[in-house]
């Protein structure tokens, strides 16, 4: 038989159990619009007396009231693996989106005032000092339009340079970033790791760190797994970046300006081994469009740039200008001793007397003739490479054609990832989320209980009044 | 713990909020279609269709080049053709005065004189014509680029070079009319067979007169052969140039085609966006409001 007062442990524990699980609803409840936070349940296990008997200690059976066992965090980690993937996925081709547009930006096609434009115009002129190769004045507007289009290539070059440049900046940014978010979770993981140790529930700080993870796995691609002490580990490309309470640093090595890449290219590599990191996500994106996508669309450009510079001044050699020069180059580089390129195209002749357009030297006279012969076959040859199909032209065409279609591609896959995220998303929402109905029920179902936890309490009181107070006073 | 269908109102709101999101992304599109007037605003819209707008607005500029070199070139030509009519006409009076001079053999010296310096006058007129410039170059003098194609004396100082002018694409015509062409070369060239008469008035030489009175023909038929070459290539250029402008037209309509928003269709898929963007926002303002706070008291 129990003690007389063992009823009141019992209403007492119910109360303690109702008024944490209340605690529990309102902490769910002011965190209802909390990025990141899990909603919490309270396990609550009902308490039984000891069950291995003793000689004066038994027990009669009946339970000793609640207990809250435990505190549970309601997040599927399974869903969480999945939005990791999904959100460094959306991270990646949103990069990749962005970093399109704004190469987009810089070519401005179609358009009539773009590369393209200032292309047709230069022709045209051609075709003007082709009717009349006598005129100065058409062959000075030629040298200015020819500039035009040598330092319409030229920015074009530089704003991919300095695109090259502005990523390297932020991606180097973002290795920094990367870094302290893993020394952080690593800290977190030994907080967790010594609270779950001594039985303390550390709900809030696995939501810190989950968002730390989350943030890397946008930033890098990283993926995570649990181990059994609570701790988590963090792996980007299959290498480890933070294990248990140790983290490994990245930083970024190599070219930090377009020109310096195909001789010392870029790498996202490891602090320590020197090896470099398969990254997705954000950095992932800006190292593919340092490695990739700037470098081919300026090669790409190069050789718009070359074939115009060949075309042009194989044509133009074999001409005479008015003054009766030839073999001279029409497009030079700019810099001496380097190749012609997007980037150091420009037109090398300053006299526009010296503007090959004829195919006989206008300064040999051949008698009876008084005075020289300028035709206009070489200008007017040099007009119609616009219209060449292995001209600049096309190749011009032909790669903004492949930039338009590899933009067009990463754009309708972002839409569609951004899709996948959103219901990712949802889904991890649905299961993790506060939703304030239920919240409401709980609170009455708590409140109920803590009401009916005091009522017990009430009547073990009133019982014990009648026993101690009103019991035995017979004829008194 | 999976409780099946769960929503909670977070989930919702990202729901509503990624829907809204898209619907407002649609409308922004067309928006900057619209404000714009262009379907293709960046390569990655259409990049066929940037491909054949860069091609067309290359046709453009052609066609528009090849109207230009067609009106150069009927400038040449039509300095030529007026050159050569108006020097034909003089042609026709040195032979009615050549005629008079060979008909009329009993004329004194006097008026020998006058016929020989009226031929000698015409003579220097039509190296005058001969030398025409079209922009300050000789039409008849090749491709040189002295000021005259004949000197005073009528022996030719240009050369055999052609002019031409693309009026097509791979249609080159020439626009020129060299001087041996128009004026005759050798013992038929016109100056030295009016030189030639106006000696033969002068001495009085009948037989060498007829003679040269048949070179004056061949010369004259020549320049008219020439003539009407210039004509059939005027009314070449003429056609060709006519061909460009209706291209041009075409190619026009076609880059509106391929570039620009079809007003009437862009401007109820607006129309229908606002529609159900407002539909969206008030059915959303309704889902998130009531909940169970709302009917506990």
């Amino acid at each position: 038989m129990g003690s007389s007062f063992g009823g009141i442990n019992t209403a007492l524990t119910s109360l303690y159990a109702q008024r944490r699980a209340l605690d529990v609803t309102g902490q769910n409840i002011a965190n209802a619009n909390t990025d990141g936070y899990t909603r919490q349940r309270v396990d609550m296990q009902s308490q039984v007396g000891s069950i291995s008997p003793a000689l004066y200690a038994k027990t009669d059976g009946l339970g000793t009231g609640v207990a809250v066992s435990d505190v549970q965090r309601l997040r599927d980690e399974y869903a969480e693996n999945r939005g990791r993937t999904e959100h460094a996925n959306s991270a990646y081709l949103t990069n990749q989106t962005q970093t399109y547009a704004a190469i987009e930006d810089t070519f401005a096609e179609p358009s009539d005032t773009a590369l393209q434009a200032q292309l047709h115009d230069m022709w045209g002129t051609w075709n003007d000092v082709a009717n009349n190769p006598q005129l100065t004045a058409t062959r000075s507007t030629l040298l200015q339009q020819s500039s035009t289009v040598a330092d319409g290539l030229n920015s074009a070059h530089d704003q991919l340079a300095s695109q090259f440049s502005q990523t390297h900046t932020q991606l180097a940014a973002y290795a920094e970033e990367v870094n302290t978010a893993a020394a952080t979770i690593a800290q977190l993981n030994g907080s967790i790791v010594k609270a779950t140790a001594s039985g303390v529930t550390v709900n809030e700080l696995e939501d810190q760190r989950d968002a730390a993870v989350m943030h890397l796995s946008e930033l890098t691609g990283a993926t995570a797994s649990l181990r059994k002490n609570g701790a988590m580990d963090v792996f980007v490309g299959n290498s480890t970046l933070v294990s248990e309470f140790t983290t490994r640093n990245l930083e970024v090595s190599g070219a930090v300006r377009l020109d310096d890449q195909a001789t010392d290219p870029m790498t996202l590599r490891w602090a320590d081994t020197k090896t470099s990191v398969g990254a997705g996500g954000t950095m992932g994106a800006m190292a593919d469009t340092m490695t990739t996508i700037i470098p081919g669309l300026s090669d790409a450009l190069d050789s718009v740039a070359k074939n115009l510079a060949d075309s042009v001044n194989a044509k133009h050699a074999a001409g005479y200008g008015v003054d009766g020069s030839t073999g001279n180059d029409f497009f030079v580089s700019g810099v001496p001793g380097q190749p012609i390129t997007a980037g150091t195209i420009k037109v090398g002749i300053t006299d526009p007397d010296q503007v090959a357009v004829s195919s006989t030297d206008p300064t040999v006279i051949v008698p009876p003739a008084t005075a020289g012969s300028l035709d206009n076959t070489v200008a007017d040859a040099l007009a119609d490479i616009g219209d060449s199909a292995t001209g600049p032209d096309r190749e011009y065409q032909a790669m903004i054609g492949q930039l338009g279609v590899a933009s067009q591609a990463v754009s309708r896959r972002n839409d569609i990832q951004t899709n996948v995220t959103q219901q990712v998303d949802a889904a991890r929402e649905a299961q993790s989320g506060v939703n304030l109905d239920e919240e409401m029920t709980n609170l009455l179902t708590y409140q109920r209980g803590y009401e009916a936890a005091s009522r017990v309490l009430t009547t073990i009181d009133s019982m014990l009044d009648q026993l101690i107070n009103r019991t035995g006073l017979v004829g008194r | 713990m999976a409780v099946i269908g769960r929503v909670t109102e977070s989930s919702i709101h990202t729901r509503v909020l990624q829907n809204l999101q898209r619907n407002i992304a649609k409308g922004e599109k067309i928006q900057e279609q619209l404000s714009s007037g262009k379907m293709i605003n960046r390569p990655s819209d259409s990049p066929t269709g940037t491909v054949t707008s860069m091609q067309l607005r290359g046709e453009t500029r052609a066609a528009q080049q090849y109207s230009r070199n067609a009106d150069d070139g009927l400038g040449w030509l039509n300095t030529a053709q007026d050159t050569l009519s108006s020097a034909s006409t003089l042609v026709n009076r040195a032979r009615d005065l050549t005629v008079q001079g060979l008909s009329s053999g009993t004329n004194d010296a006097q008026s020998n004189e006058a016929l020989a310096s009226e031929l000698d006058q015409i003579k220097s007129s039509l190296i005058g014509y001969a030398n025409t410039k079209y922009l300050d170059r000789p039409v008849f003098g090749g491709t040189t680029t002295g000021d005259l194609a004949y000197d005073a004396t009528g022996t030719f100082v240009g050369n055999a070079g052609q002019t031409t002018r693309t009026v097509g694409a791979g249609a080159k015509i020439r626009v020129d009319a060299n001087g041996p062409e128009a004026f005759g070369s050798g013992s038929t060239q016109l100056f030295t067979v009016l030189q030639n008469i106006s000696d033969n008035i002068r001495s009085g030489d009948t037989d060498a007169l007829a003679d040269n009175l048949n070179k004056l023909d061949a010369a004259s038929n020549q320049m008219k052969t020439t003539l009407s070459n210039v004509g059939a290539r005027y009314n070449r250029i003429e056609g060709m140039k006519q061909s460009a402008q209706d291209r041009l037209l075409s190619v026009t309509s076609q880059l509106s085609d391929v570039e620009d928003v079809d007003l009437p269709k862009t401007i109820m898929d607006m129309q229908l966006q606002q529609t159900s963007y407002q539909a969206a926002l008030a059915a959303s303002a309704k889902v998130i409001q009531p909940s169970l706070i709302d009917f506990l008291r």
